[in-house]
């Protein structure tokens, strides 16, 4: 069974196709943030211009023809309004013109599935970071919905690193660009804030950028990792313990940081448990998870009627019943 | 019980002149940096016996502290069964209102209050355990510790418990109104641990 999935919730637009588990095609398309992070309008205007070539793409990648695919996913949220909108109506209109099942797929609990499927985990404890979402997760057994043990009080880990890259007035900002200041920098003192399995990032970056007029940046960009991401662990670390989980796992944007893949390396051998997580290319938003998740629910006969399917831009995890 | 590890601490039970004592460390993390591990350790311990030198000198039942290092604290050992492994009983919650309104009173907030974290010695209850605890007098901390509470136990026990944390408590009615509020908001990240 090819299943088509769209992912539009934040800058990039992607289409993956999966058959039976098997990723074929896993393409995007991505917005250029410039120095002024995302403008909801520009960017679902971009991806208006690109929905159709991207499609196109996938298809050619997979070497399989539109009349071929058997079901397709799109991502209902969380995300932006508008982005969400254009992958909502390309994955309707692809429905609708192919006969195929439909699928609303939740974001978070995409980005958790592909890494159990591609990491050949059972039932880790998730630590799904972000830039709009930091939240510790486990999966109810009995009603087969994720579980938020800990989460950020306000923003999420991956937009406060943005923030911070912005701050730093390079053209290009992206995350990355603190990871790679970091590795140069020492420690200075920095607010940490944890209660419980819950943490808070707004401090914290207030704090870093005011740092950013008198101290070096390569200084405020290690030390504003290793206490975010130290945050992140003591976070982890808890539920890990509570859960009794024995594996453990990161996804999302940030699970891309290798620092932090290596920290919280150390927290789950520390408890006996194995880490993992994803190649990049499924870390960063893209459409094969979206096309997992909507092939599980349709071999679970769980898809949804053409004029059901909405969009939900503060769609909770903790709402969706997972299909395997 | 001799060695239990936790997220935060390992706790031992050890025998001091013929005396059980708690000895808490709280553990190196190698995932943190040493200068900021070193910082949050110390704090921690210091802030933790600081709290319950405060809940002794309120009259609340929790172990003592018999020493101090820096990430090390020495505590009485408490006699009893965890209330978590005990069957519910309704004249438990009477005692438990009492000691969780005089730690309330005093300005201090127990960030856990679950029955994993109270023993009940001959009916008498402890509180243990105040590694989340802060001093603070914000109602909404207050109203949340409740609310864990009020999860972890039926609902006519946690009424008995409520009936006698209200009684003779300024405070009292200002925390159930925050605890109204809390539950309508649905608040995400109150849950209960255990």
């Amino acid at each position: 069974m090819a299943v088509i999935g769209i992912e539009s919730s934040a800058h990039t637009f992607g289409v993956g196709i999966i058959e039976n588990g098997k990723v074929l095609a896993n393409v995007k398309s991505m917005y250029k943030i410039g120095n002024k992070g995302m403008i909801p309008i520009e960017v679902s205007e971009h991806h208006i211009q690109n929905a159709g070539s991207t499609i196109k793409l996938a298809l050619e990648t997979a070497r399989i023809k539109a009349r071929d695919l058997e079901g397709v996913g799109y991502t209902k949220g969380p995300g932006l309004g508008p982005c969400l909108q254009v992958g909502q109506l390309s994955a309707k209109t692809l429905a609708h013109r192919l006969k195929i099942p439909i699928v609303p797929v939740n974001h978070g609990v995409a980005h958790v599935e592909i890494t159990k499927h591609t990491q050949k985990m059972k039932d880790p404890l998730a630590l799904y970071v972000s830039g709009g979402n930091s939240q510790i997760l486990v999966l109810d057994e009995n009603t087969r919905k994720y579980k938020i043990m800990g989460e950020t009080f306000d923003m999420g880990i991956g937009n406060a690193i943005d923030n911070l890259a912005r701050s730093l007035g390079l053209e290009h900002a992206w995350g990355s660009d603190v990871e790679r200041l970091a590795k140069e920098g020492s420690y200075i003192e920095m607010p940490y804030t944890v209660k419980g399995m819950d943490f808070s990032f707004t401090g914290l970056l207030t704090n870093a950028v005011k740092k950013l007029e008198t101290e070096k940046k390569e200084d405020v960009c290690y030390s504003f990792q290793e206490t975010a991401f130290s945050m992140l662990c003591e976070a982890t670390e808890r539920g890990l313990l509570l859960s009794n989980k024995n594996e453990l796992c990161a996804c999302g944007g940030v699970a891309q940081n290798t620092k932090l893949a290596k920290m919280l390396e150390e927290v789950a051998s520390e408890n006996g448990a194995r880490f993992a997580r994803a190649p990049n290319e499924f870390n960063a938003d893209n459409g094969a998870m979206i096309a997992l998740v909507a092939e599980n629910n349709i071999k679970n006969k769980k898809y949804e009627k053409l004029e059901n399917c909405d969009i939900k831009q503060k769609y909770r995890i903790d709402e969706v019943v997972v299909y395997e | 019980m001799n060695k239990l590890k936790g997220a935060e601490a390992i706790i031992e039970v050890v025998k001091l002149y013929n005396k059980k004592v708690i000895v808490k460390t709280r553990n190196e993390k190698k995932y943190r940096i040493k200068s900021l591990d070193e910082k949050l350790r110390s704090f921690r311990t210091r802030r933790e016996a600081r709290i319950i030198l405060k809940l002794n000198n309120s009259n609340v039942k929790t172990p003592n502290v018999l020493a101090l290092g820096k990430y090390t604290i020495i505590m009485s050992f408490v006699e009893g069964k965890l209330m978590r492994d005990l069957p519910e009983k309704e004249e438990f919650m009477k005692p438990i209102g009492d000691e969780v309104k005089k730690m309330h009173l005093s300005g201090i907030i127990h960030g856990d209050l679950t029955p994993a974290n109270i023993i009940i010695n001959e009916n008498i209850p402890f509180i243990i355990d105040f590694g989340l605890a802060e001093i603070t007098n914000n109602l909404e901390e207050k109203a949340i510790d409740l609310l864990l509470f009020k999860r972890s136990v039926k609902k006519k026990s946690f009424d008995i418990f409520l009936s006698s944390y209200l009684e003779k408590n300024p405070d009292g009615k200002k925390v159930i109104s925050k605890l109204k509020d809390v539950e309508l908001r649905g608040r995400y990240n109150v849950r209960t641990l255990t």
